[in-house]
């Protein structure tokens, strides 16, 4: 699964990462009693300097919890850099954050801000996102598009080496999905490594360098999306269920509500040994 | 110092809160009326509660701050944790490369001072009040004492209340944790004394009995009310319960670390 850019140096190596979270199990009367439930498994990833790299997978794939582990959240091994340095060094935008309270744009901030180490310039910051004319607004009063602003704000919080993107595009209207994608290639111009996941092949068509498809917790592909699209022989505008059915060798017209999770079989089993 | 600091921008944020404004009313109702009430010369109490001196009064009125002050420290960190958790702001807060155990530290801070400050201001206070109506000031070393008690009081259930918030997954249950703590402590606490005498054969008849005050008092330093309590009684000359000051002291200091610790290892392990 790994595809090297010559002789560039990764700036994140994943190497066999897996994780499965703990969910309570309730066939046990006890109360805490808990079992191993999805996750990922076997993720082989390098994240390269200032390339944009796209996780594409239906609900449940894994993006969240593969994502939770690159920005050190999951204490799991696997990476070539410690977790404290991915805290560090990895801005992360989790999904939809609900920022609520009495609380001012500029104060939310000053709080995420003095959890870093070194100084940050806020003023610069609230630039960046467009918040100016806001930052003294209470965070009840902002619609979530301004709150998706706040968000990346967080992830652009000392000067970070990669960005690590939640379904940023989602509640963002097309004119603030233009703008975003904007300042992702800026940012990327710059050298630095983004990581945008989405449920949409098309969100991040025309953003993203490489694209990863992830289903039940496993990488299945990885590539540019020329590439991808070239080796499973679809159309130029083809989807993410062709992708899925492509790989699985599953007939989309048989996809149906029920069945969708079950019939789309991993190509490894979790936690078991390769079908 | 970064922990302060971020302490001190929550502090800020949740002295600010609109719960603040049911909670010092609350506060001052039950703080400053019991002062006024209970230093009343004129004042029947009802048993053998004597009440004549400054400090007297600043004893029997910590009655009223244990029932409004700690559900005031409930009320203000119920959500501590599960609001953040809930929104998806605690991911961030999570991602970011401070240590979990200063960032944990901070919390406390932040959330103890929120209702530690409103009680120290209407504590000062409550004392001008005694001043103006007794004429009598409580010495340095009394005041100190009856701060530091609540200081300390005020802790014990923050960090018990932050613990319940980063155990729960929501903060209906969060809040029930919060309160069902409050009230074993504060209500229930007698049941389970008078049931612990009746188990090792004391009598439950006679509640002043000598032998039913020292289980009771045994039984204190398992609460922190009682502990409180404890504390505030090492300046009374007429009150003896039979418990060493060592005890009392190494319970203070064991309130004061356990529910600490197991916060800030629950923060530490706490995954988004």
């Amino acid at each position: 699964m790994n595809i090297w850019f010559g002789d560039m140096e990764p700036q994140l190596k994943l190497n066999n990462v897996s994780w499965r979270h703990n969910v309570r199990d309730y066939s046990s009367w006890k109360p805490w009693a808990k079992k191993e439930g999805a996750g990922i498994h076997q993720i082989d990833l390098e994240i390269m300097s200032g390339k944009i790299l796209g996780l594409v997978g239906p609900n449940g794939a894994g993006k969240t919890t593969l994502i939770r582990a690159i920005c050190g959240l999951y204490n799991c091994e696997g990476f070539n850099k410690s977790v404290e340095y991915r805290r560090k060094f990895i801005g992360y935008m989790p999904e939809q954050v609900r920022w609520e309270g009495r609380s001012t744009v500029y104060d939310a901030l000053n709080s995420i801000a003095e959890m870093r180490p070194t100084f940050v310039d806020l003023e610069k910051l609230i630039r960046t996102v467009g918040l100016s004319s806001r930052s003294n607004d209470i965070l009840d009063n902002l619609s979530q598009g301004m709150r998706q602003r706040l968000s990346l704000a967080c992830a652009l919080m000392g000067n970070p080496e990669i960005i690590v993107m939640d379904e940023p595009l989602n509640g963002l209207d097309p004119l603030a999905q233009r703008a975003f994608s904007n300042l992702m290639k800026q940012l990327s111009e710059k050298g630095i490594s983004i990581i945008i996941s989405s449920h949409q092949v098309a969100d991040l068509e025309k953003l993203v360098d490489r694209i990863a498809l992830l289903h039940h917790g496993q990488i299945l592909v990885e590539g540019t999306l020329y590439e991808l699209r070239k080796r499973m022989d679809l159309d130029e505008d083809s989807d993410i269920v062709e992708m899925i059915c492509s790989v699985t060798g599953v007939d989309p017209d048989e996809i149906t509500l029920d069945v969708s999770s079950d019939i789309l079989l991993p190509l490894r089993k979790i936690g078991g040994e390769e079908e | 110092m970064k922990s302060t600091y971020l302490g001190y921008i929550i502090f800020k944020e949740r002295i600010l809160a609109s719960r603040m404004m049911v909670i010092w009313p609350l506060l001052a109702i039950f703080i400053l009326f019991s002062s006024w009430g209970l230093s009343d010369p004129k004042a029947n109490l009802p048993a053998d509660i004597i009440v004549d001196s400054a400090y007297d009064v600043m004893f029997t009125s910590t009655a009223f701050i244990i029932f409004s002050a700690t559900l005031g420290a409930v009320l203000i960190s119920f959500d501590g944790i599960s609001r953040d958790k809930i929104s998806g702001v605690l991911e961030i807060k999570l991602s970011q490369p401070m240590k979990r155990s200063n960032y944990a530290r901070a919390m406390v801070i932040g959330h103890w001072g929120a209702i530690f400050i409103p009680v120290t201001v209407l504590n000062i206070l409550s004392i001008i009040v005694i001043w103006y109506r007794m004429g009598e000031l409580p010495t340095i070393e009394e005041v100190f004492i009856h701060t530091l008690g609540t200081a300390l009081l005020l802790l014990w259930y923050t960090t018990i209340q932050l613990l319940s918030s980063s155990i729960a997954k929501d903060m209906g249950s969060s809040i029930a944790m919060g309160i069902g703590a409050w009230m074993l402590f504060t209500l229930l606490w007698l049941i389970v004394t008078t049931v612990v005498a009746g188990i090792s054969g004391v009598g439950v008849e006679n509640l002043n009995s000598e032998e039913y005050i020292r289980v009771e008092a045994m039984m204190d330093l398992f609460s922190p009310n009682g502990v409180y309590h404890h504390l505030l009684e090492m300046p009374l000359d007429d009150i003896d319960r039979g418990t060493s000051p060592l005890y009392i002291v190494l319970a203070a200091i064991a309130w004061s670390l356990i529910p600490l610790q197991l916060f800030i290892l629950r923060i530490s392990r706490l995954k988004p």
